[in-house]
């Protein structure tokens, strides 16, 4: 019964994404649409499996992933430190709300020609790009989540006489992070877009860079083959998010 | 007891004051690293130089100019992908079935990043206003159709089963329960779009490279000519200011048993 019941959830989905190719493929064959622009499904996989075979995927692959962890890890970590010194401390909330504030809203992206020129272009200047854009969802989040830290933790922390250390530790991590899990989520998708527009700009390696290049050299199955390698790489950090979180906050299921 | 309230008074003022502090000592430290050259970079100008060029660019009217017109063509397609995302997001909302079927579609093509959809987005709408517009309605969609489907399923089922004991019609019930209970979620995807379609847009610009703020930033970069460039992006950085707030009196005004929270 259970697996029946699986099967109609998953089932419908499934339809529709086939029957979304399949339409592709017709309109594709039938002229509709002109192949050189939009190449057959077939064609784009085709050419995938011929790029994955050749093994020409891992290299800008890691690259790009690497690019990304590195800055997304560094930018999660400060988030979180910098939002428990906020969150916890009101002269600490003061000293930085304002700059916060100030930086916050520039559109990052349009920091990065600024940045190339002013530290060049290269690895550095792409992780510090990538740090400054995950790190605001990451750290507003954390702030939040501190600071709506129900009383009754704090005081009872108290009662036991928990040193500082142990109170972040044991009860104010714990008890945001649930808040913090929205913002690392919502950096995790800027921090993937900011390696791939920086490699677009930076015009040297990785997955973003290839696709602007095949674009313009005008290898279109190319370009849609590296477009589905990083659709993959989308949803397969997004599942992996969902499996972490899952683990580490299992009583939010439960909500 | 008259002299304690000061000193905490006082105190509260100096806290106050040291955000400010901070911000203002960053700002006489990039003001006099590059005046004295502390930074090994041609391409470091002080502070004033990029308020000078920041106030050039205002006064000639072509900043502005550039900035208007991104901001025009950003809101037009914010509109068109905020309205198709509420749209169908009452419609999945209240059908399940819909939902399963599409929402497969919607989890492969919501993780690919925004910047990678513009160049083949080129081959289709070219590089000006109508690759604008798609890219901006494209990103905004996703966030107010995800909320529009959770602010309709966490509505009130009582409300919901009210509406039919007292024989309201579809569309009344459309209008008067669902949206309405939707409302606060709609708004929170709303935000999230805006921050989201003002980046997008400028993404689009850069890599697009025709036209707009965004193209203007890259050149000036190529030209090395970074304090109109600067000026650009803190002309961008009011502008993503100014929005913010915009959406928050719009919800606001628009939800006034909400502001409370």
């Amino acid at each position: 019964m259970s697996r029946r019941t699986a099967m109609a959830r998953w089932l419908p989905g499934a339809a529709s994404v086939l029957l979304v190719l399949a339409a592709w493929e017709a309109a594709v064959r039938a002229g509709a649409v002109n192949p050189a622009l939009l190449p057959a499904p077939s064609v784009v996989l085709s050419t995938l499996g011929g790029v994955l075979r050749a093994g020409e995927v891992f290299g800008p692959l890691r690259q790009t992933l690497q690019l990304m962890a590195a800055g997304y890890a560094i930018a999660c970590v400060l988030g979180i430190a910098l939002g428990i010194v906020m969150g916890r401390s009101e002269a600490g909330y003061r000293l930085f709300e304002p700059l916060v504030e100030l930086v916050r809203p520039i559109p990052k992206p349009a920091l990065i020609p600024p940045l190339f020129l002013f530290l060049g272009i290269g690895v550095k200047t792409m992780l510090f790009i990538v740090v400054l854009a995950a790190f605001f969802p990451v750290l507003i989040n954390t702030v939040q989540g501190v600071r709506g830290i129900d009383p009754v933790l704090l005081n009872t922390a108290r009662t036991f006489r928990l040193g500082r250390a142990a109170v972040v530790f044991k009860v104010v991590l714990p008890a945001a992070l649930p808040m913090i899990a929205i913002g690392m989520r919502v950096s995790l998708a800027i921090a993937l877009t900011l390696v791939i527009v920086a490699e677009m700009l930076a015009g040297e390696n990785g997955v973003g860079f290839l696709i602007l290049d095949m674009q313009r050299a005008f290898r279109i199955q190319h370009m849609y083959a590296w477009l589905v390698v990083l659709a993959a790489v989308g949803v397969a950090l997004n599942a992996a998010f969902e499996w972490v979180e899952r683990r580490l906050l299992p009583w939010r299921g439960r909500q | 007891m008259h002299g304690t309230t000061t000193s905490i008074g006082l105190r509260r003022l100096l806290q106050g004051m040291s955000g400010i502090a901070l911000v203002l000592a960053l700002l006489a430290l990039w003001e006099a690293s590059a005046r004295l050259g502390w930074v090994e970079s041609r391409n470091w100008p002080p502070f004033t130089q990029v308020l000078l060029a920041l106030w050039d660019g205002l006064r000639s009217g072509e900043l502005l100019r550039l900035v208007a017109s991104t901001v025009g063509f950003m809101l037009v397609g914010y509109a068109a992908g905020s309205a198709a995302g509420i749209a169908l997001g009452l419609l999945l909302g209240l059908s399940p079935l819909a939902q399963r079927f599409a929402s497969p579609l919607v989890e492969t093509l919501r993780p690919i990043p925004i910047a990678a959809v513009v160049p083949p987005l080129i081959l289709f709408l070219g590089v000006g206003d109508a690759l604008k517009i798609f890219t901006v309605a494209f990103s905004t969609f996703f966030p107010v159709l995800l909320n529009t489907i959770a602010g309709v399923r966490d509505g009130s089922e009582v409300l919901r089963q009210t509406a039919r004991t007292l024989r309201l019609s579809r569309a009344a019930t459309l209008r008067k329960i669902v949206l309405p209970g939707a409302l606060p979620a709609i708004f929170a995807g709303l935000r999230t779009s805006l921050g989201i379609a003002l980046v997008v847009v400028i993404v689009a610009e850069m890599v697009a490279g025709a036209s707009g703020v965004g193209h203007f930033i890259v050149q000036s970069q190529y030209a090395m000519q970074p304090a109109p460039m600067y000026a650009a992006v803190a002309c961008l950085s009011l502008v993503g200011y100014a929005l913010n707030r915009l959406v928050l009196v719009l919800e606001r005004s628009a939800l006034p048993w909400h502001g409370a929270s």
